[in-house]
């Protein structure tokens, strides 16, 4: 299943911090979504495109994942080799068009809640 | 300053907000007619505008360096003509950074722009102090200094524009504060005097800084584009900004005028909650560290939520700061288009040659790649069928102006000796501008409230 089609997010800058936000749709793509999107998951994944490591932060109470990635825009947005400015803003595609094997997630987390 | 609740919805909590306030610009070039939809409304007290990305300062500092009467931004006149009548019609309160480096220039600016439209009594204060350029000595920068330093502004929190409103002002100018206390300044007098209630202000701030991306732009649908939607282009073009209202406590409900249309829900303000913060426990603002970990967004209503739940650990100990760095050279930035049947055969076997032209040019200063198939997301891309028309890119970090040439040349000389239709050329030359972080002692920092009349 595509994360695109269980959360909504969003890439935002500061300085060179790129940042991605997922926003699960419930409680159950919530779940999901942490547990295939660990911050080592989503560094081997990104480091394809963008240097440096992730940080991630859980929000259970808003059902939203924080990506931080501190050196990932190094000089900031304006230092960017990419054609025109500001190409981070599609960034977050990088995680919504990931597809996450939801049966075996849910299994583990079946699984994880039983033990 | 707040007259008897108009809007026609039930508002999710019993008592009564203490304060409405409209986001009317989300960034310098942003549209100019949602700011004053909302102050010709009657339905807020104030509106912010944000004007002032990290970067739009540059041209205005250097524009000050010119000429001293010059540095605040260039569109205070168009953006400012509609709105002072909308605001003066209904005492709509005005607060923006879009004095850029040069607020006092930007306040004698709108009194007089005020005079030329008629409006008399116009009490306008300029706010003055986040230029730290003289304290650069005493910043703790997270980097040293490489390059020449061209500017250095600090964040200023709320309390100067407060103290403005409070004095009566009816329009307050900046330069460099944060975003949130554009917001939270005007609010401040009327909260339970709390923390965690300037906290909520804040927040409340942080969520509509940006304008309409609280209320459905820049924001996808759960499943991407489709039809049903909700929001079409019609929608789009004349989009709803947001505003808010505000409870003593500093909860509040988040909304758009009536039938302007938007998207409003606890999806759209989750994600703007968390642009650009870092660590959502403890985001830093100039007035508060602010701690988004318990906000809490309830639909209440058709393109109505209410946020509640916001918390503060404190006032940080340090005010940042922005430094801006020249780098010496420039970024030669160019493209060719190529198109009809075997466009990616072609377009690749252009960057291949280009590769090989320019294959002394040292490798971590030079991209070349394909707009249309991997020059944005690059290795992150996915690849779904042929496109009829590519561009081949090139970005190259050049010493100077000579050699943006080279690589300039080295792209149109592909028309002629490169793979056959290399079409629709263009290229540009940025200045290579860096932003250095840094920290400041906030018992440092001098602020001064200027004040003129229409």
């Amino acid at each position: 299943m595509r994360v695109g089609d269980i959360a909504v997010g969003r890439a935002g800058d500061k300085g060179d911090m790129l940042d991605l936000t997922l926003v699960a749709a419930d409680e159950a793509a919530y779940s999901l979504i942490c547990q295939a999107l660990s911050a080592s998951a989503v560094q081997a994944m990104l480091n394809k495109v963008v240097p440096g490591p992730v940080l991630r932060y859980e929000l259970p109470g808003l059902k939203a994942l924080k990506f931080v990635m501190p050196e990932a825009l190094a000089g900031g947005v304006y230092a960017t080799l990419r054609p025109g400015l500001h190409w981070q803003k599609a960034a977050i595609w990088l995680l919504l068009d990931l597809d996450i094997d939801t049966q075996s997630l849910a299994l583990k987390l079946a699984q994880g809640e039983a033990s | 300053m707040f007259n008897a609740p108009t809007w026609g919805f039930e508002m999710s909590n019993t008592s009564k907000p203490v304060y409405r306030i409209g986001a009317g610009a989300g960034f310098a070039g942003d549209r100019v007619d949602p700011a004053v939809a909302l102050a010709a409304s009657g339905q807020v007290d104030a509106v912010a505008l944000e004007c002032l990305a990290e970067r739009t300062l540059v041209p205005a500092i250097n524009a000050r360096a010119a000429n001293p009467e010059a540095g605040a931004d260039p569109r205070l006149r168009r953006r400012l003509t509609p709105l002072l009548p909308a605001a003066a019609s209904t005492g709509c309160k005005i607060i923006s950074n879009l004095g850029a480096a040069n607020p006092r220039a930007a306040g004698q600016s709108i009194a007089s722009l005020a005079k030329d439209l008629g409006i008399k009594g116009l009490r306008v204060a300029a706010i003055e102090g986040d230029d730290v350029m003289h304290l650069r000595q005493h910043v703790a920068w997270v980097r040293p200094v490489e390059g020449r330093l061209i500017g250095a502004h600090a964040y200023l929190g709320c309390v100067p524009m407060a103290l403005a409103l409070e004095d009566g002002a009816d329009v307050v100018v900046t330069g460099r504060v944060a975003d949130s206390a554009l917001f939270a300044a005007p609010v401040r007098q009327f909260l339970d005097g709390s923390d965690n209630a300037l906290a909520g202000a804040l927040t409340v701030g942080h969520l509509l800084e940006c304008g309409g991306q609280l209320t459905g732009g820049n924001y996808e649908t759960l499943g991407g584009p489709k039809p049903g939607n909700p929001l079409s282009a019609a929608d789009f073009a004349a989009l709803g900004y947001p505003l808010a209202h505000v409870y003593a406590d500093g909860s509040a409900d988040i909304t758009v005028l009536d039938d302007a249309p938007a998207l409003v829900d606890a999806l759209t303000c989750t994600l703007q909650l968390l642009y650009e913060v870092h660590n959502p426990a403890r985001y830093a603002t100039p007035d508060l560290v602010l701690d988004f970990t318990g906000i809490r967004f309830e639909q209440s209503g058709p393109k109505l939520v209410h946020m509640s739940g916001a918390r503060t650990s404190g006032p940080p100990p340090t005010l940042k700061v922005a430094g801006f760095l020249e780098l010496p050279g420039f970024i030669a930035d160019c493209e060719i288009g190529f198109a009809g049947t075997g466009a990616l055969a072609r377009a690749q076997r252009a960057a291949d040659t280009l590769r090989l032209r320019l294959s002394d040019w040292p490798a971590q200063d030079i991209a070349i790649d394909l707009v249309g198939m991997n020059a944005v997301l690059r290795a992150g891309s996915l690849a779904r069928g042929e496109p009829a028309e590519l561009r081949v890119h090139v970005s190259a970090r050049c010493q100077d102006l000579e050699m943006a040439q080279v690589i300039e040349d080295e792209v149109y000389a592909l028309t002629l000796s490169g793979p056959a239709g290399g079409c629709s050329v263009r290229s540009e030359r940025r200045n290579r501008i860096e932003v250095l972080d840094g920290f400041i002692d906030p018992s440092l920092i001098r602020t001064n409230i200027l004040w003129s009349h229409s």
